[in-house]
């Protein structure tokens, strides 16, 4: 089962397809959100929306292009996956070229719709993870960085101590303060951390 | 022998009919001979050899080489003995077999239909008249049979008299030996302006050489206009007649007018650039119409992509959702225990899959004239276009049946596409006896072969069939015979047979009749 909170938003003007996709997708497992029109979508949008969007090609009002495009412009990262009756070369390339994760030709292979979901929700999940990451350094002092810098490089507590001029007692206390700040249990998650952080 | 028994009665049958034309045609054109070899400004005769040649093989040089000295006998009785009389006629024979061969290497339809073919006619006949000429006024130079005219003057003028019998001559007949062109000839002497033309040509001709009096060499360029006129509005078919006329009416006009007296060298030159303007205007005329049909055609298909892909659009998102709806009632009955469900499901998502398939097919050849080829078997080809109409006949009690020629080699061909070829010729005749006041009917698809690399497959029903007139319309987009016929099938069913490398055409029959070409399997 999917992570809480990432959600499929379907975004296509044919009412039986859109109904059919949302049917579909539920029974499958995934949470989804269907809009009529690019429109309706962009005015429910919220900054703090994550999962995926799948959007029909050609739409009354902006097309899916349009949507990835103002999506983008908006700054987030919602993976977009394209779906038309009219697979035309020209739209395909402009949508990999603004990054969208698939481009699929109606009607699709239900394991083929899918998989692309899956590969988007997989990106955006750890999207997400890395930005929890950057949340949670972002809690820590200019001192616990120094130190956390100064551990993933395998100091031990006497040398960083050491460079940074202060007992390794002090040290010590750092370090707990981190890990408990980043909601790590040992040195080890310590060092990858702060690896998948950088 | 048993084989090459009925060959040779054939050959000898076939050679019985040529030897006379020839030796007539030779006959009547004996006009203003040259020298005591009796060298003529105008020799049609050469070209009834040559284009016999082309057509009935080279194996007829037997036969050409016996005319040749009959002719010269019975003609110009053999002045030279009967030595010099064999000696030349096997260098005729061969020059104009050589000249037979090339001209059926080099040309890629007989009826002379576009200018790049008679450009190479016209090229092969000067080059090979000429050649054959220098052989054939050497040998008698050699033999000082030449009497008191040089060399050079004899080879000129047998070389003009064999280019300009040829360039006028040939073309007649090859239009009589190509179907296209023989059925553009009949349709032309249907027309009233014909008449018009011909009177004009002949006063022309009568200006010339009685009217307007003095040398008819002076007032030759008056021709051109008729022939202008002609060329412009019938093509090469026009020029043809045209070009063997005004032939016809200066031989007339020399006969007439004394022979010798009048400068016939000089008018045969004239003949000659009048022919060549002719032929290739007429060429360029049907260039041209052909290329104003195709532009129609193309624009009309376009406007029918247009549409496919429209329709292709609407049909596609309740596919979507039929299949999208399908696929969850499978995910809500697994593991439900109802697996006779279950399977009327799969099959129901199998027949979206497949209209699925039809449309992105008629959508893709529109967009990009794409074929996917397979070997097919063409009688189970046509069993299924059977049994897929099987029931829209039955209801109107028309009886539809499939034969085949066995063994055929397999069709190489989209069988997708094919197939809406098929259904489309079946449901227009199914349509066709329906509409028709008596019930019942019959509707039959055969196969046979072709030729090498093509089947032919007839769709012939019992109906009335097309009128006429509509035979080559019916082809055209948004023509339609139906009250509701949207006239695009035919269209779209001929471009995919050209797709293809074959064609699609309506068989001038007393009933419905439609001949569908398609290439085999290349042999493994």
């Amino acid at each position: 089962m999917r992570a809480a909170g990432l959600t499929v938003y379907i975004v296509e003007d044919d009412a039986a397809v859109r109904d059919s996709l949302a049917l579909m997708l539920g029974l499958a497992g995934y949470r989804t959100a269907a809009f009529a029109d690019a429109e309706a979508f962009l005015a429910a949008w919220r900054e703090q929306w994550t999962g995926c969007i799948v959007t029909d090609l050609r739409l009354p009002g902006a097309s899916g292009l349009e949507l990835q495009a103002e999506v983008r412009r908006r700054r987030s990262a919602l993976p977009v996956i394209v779906i038309t009756a009219h697979g035309d070369v020209p739209s395909a390339r402009a949508a990999f070229r603004a990054q969208a994760v698939d481009f699929l030709e109606k009607p699709f292979d239900d394991a083929q719709l899918r998989a692309a979901i899956d590969s988007a929700l997989a990106l955006e999940e750890r999207r997400l993870e890395r930005r929890d990451d950057a949340e949670k350094l972002a809690r820590l002092t200019p001192r616990e960085r120094e130190v956390l810098e100064c551990a993933a490089q395998g100091l031990h507590a006497k040398e960083i101590a050491g460079s940074l001029g202060i007992s390794p007692r002090t040290v010590e206390v750092h370090k707990t303060r981190i890990m408990e700040k980043l909601g790590v249990r040992n040195i080890a998650e310590l060092v990858r951390f702060s690896l998948g952080a950088k | 022998m048993a084989i090459s028994n009925p060959m040779i009665v054939r050959r000898l049958r076939d050679a019985a009919v040529f030897a006379p034309c020839y030796i007539a045609l030779d006959w009547a054109s004996y006009i203003a001979p040259v020298g005591p070899f009796n060298i003529t400004p105008w020799n049609p005769q050469p070209a009834l050899a040559i284009v016999w040649m082309m057509l009935a093989g080279l194996g007829q040089a037997p036969a050409v080489l016996a005319a040749i000295i009959a002719a010269d006998v019975v003609v110009r009785h053999a002045p030279g003995g009967y030595l010099i009389t064999a000696t030349s006629a096997v260098v005729l024979t061969v020059g104009y077999a050589a000249i037979a061969r090339a001209l059926k290497a080099l040309l890629r339809q007989l009826g002379l239909h576009t200018a790049r073919d008679l450009t190479v006619f016209a090229a092969v006949v000067l080059a090979g008249t000429g050649l054959v000429g220098a052989a054939f006024v050497g040998l008698l130079g050699g033999a000082r049979l030449l009497g008191d005219i040089a060399l050079q003057d004899a080879w000129l003028r047998f070389w003009l008299g064999d280019a300009v019998g040829v360039l006028v001559t040939a073309p007649l007949l090859l239009a009589a030996a190509d179907p296209a062109r023989r059925a553009a000839l009949l349709e032309l002497a249907r027309r009233p302006e014909v008449g018009l033309q011909a009177l004009v040509l002949g006063a022309t001709l009568w200006l010339i050489f009685a009217g307007l009096g003095g040398d008819p060499a002076h007032h030759f360029y008056l021709l051109f206009l008729p022939l202008i006129w002609i060329a412009m509005r019938s093509g090469m078919s026009g020029a043809i007649v045209a070009t063997g006329i005004v032939q016809i009416g200066v031989v007339l006009g020399i006969h007439r007018g004394g022979g010798p007296a009048l400068p016939v060298m000089e008018l045969q030159i004239l003949v000659t650039a009048l022919t060549l303007t002719g032929l290739f205007l007429g060429v360029v005329v049907d260039e041209r119409k052909r290329a104003e049909a195709g532009l129609r055609e193309s624009l009309r298909l376009a406007a029918a992509g247009e549409m496919a892909g429209a329709i292709a659009h609407e049909v596609n998102q309740p596919l979507t959702a039929l299949t999208n709806y399908g696929r969850s009632a499978q995910m809500l009955l697994a593991g439900a225990g109802m697996p006779q469900l279950s399977e009327i499901i799969r099959r129901m998502l199998q027949e979206a899959d497949r209209a699925a398939d039809v449309v992105r097919r008629l959508r893709d050849f529109f967009r990009a004239g794409s074929t996917r080829l397979a070997p097919v078997e063409a009688r189970e080809l046509l069993e299924a276009a059977c049994r897929m109409a099987e029931s829209a006949a039955g209801a109107h009690s028309i009886r539809i049946e499939a034969t085949s020629d066995a063994p055929l080699p397999a069709l190489f061909i989209d069988r997708l596409q094919v197939e809406l070829i098929l259904r489309n010729l079946v449901a227009n005749a199914v349509d066709s006896l329906a509409m028709s006041a008596s019930p019942g009917g019959r509707i039959t698809l055969s196969a046979s072969a072709h030729d090498a690399a093509h089947v032919r497959i007839v769709v012939a029903d019992s109906g009335p069939g097309i009128a006429e007139a509509d035979r080559e319309r019916v082809f055209e987009p948004f023509v339609s015979g139906k009250p509701t016929g949207m006239g695009l099938g035919l269209a779209v069913s001929r471009a995919i047979a050209e797709a293809h490398g074959g064609s699609l055409a309506a068989a001038p029959r007393g009933h419905g009749e439609f001949h569908l070409i398609l290439p085999c399997a290349p042999p493994a």
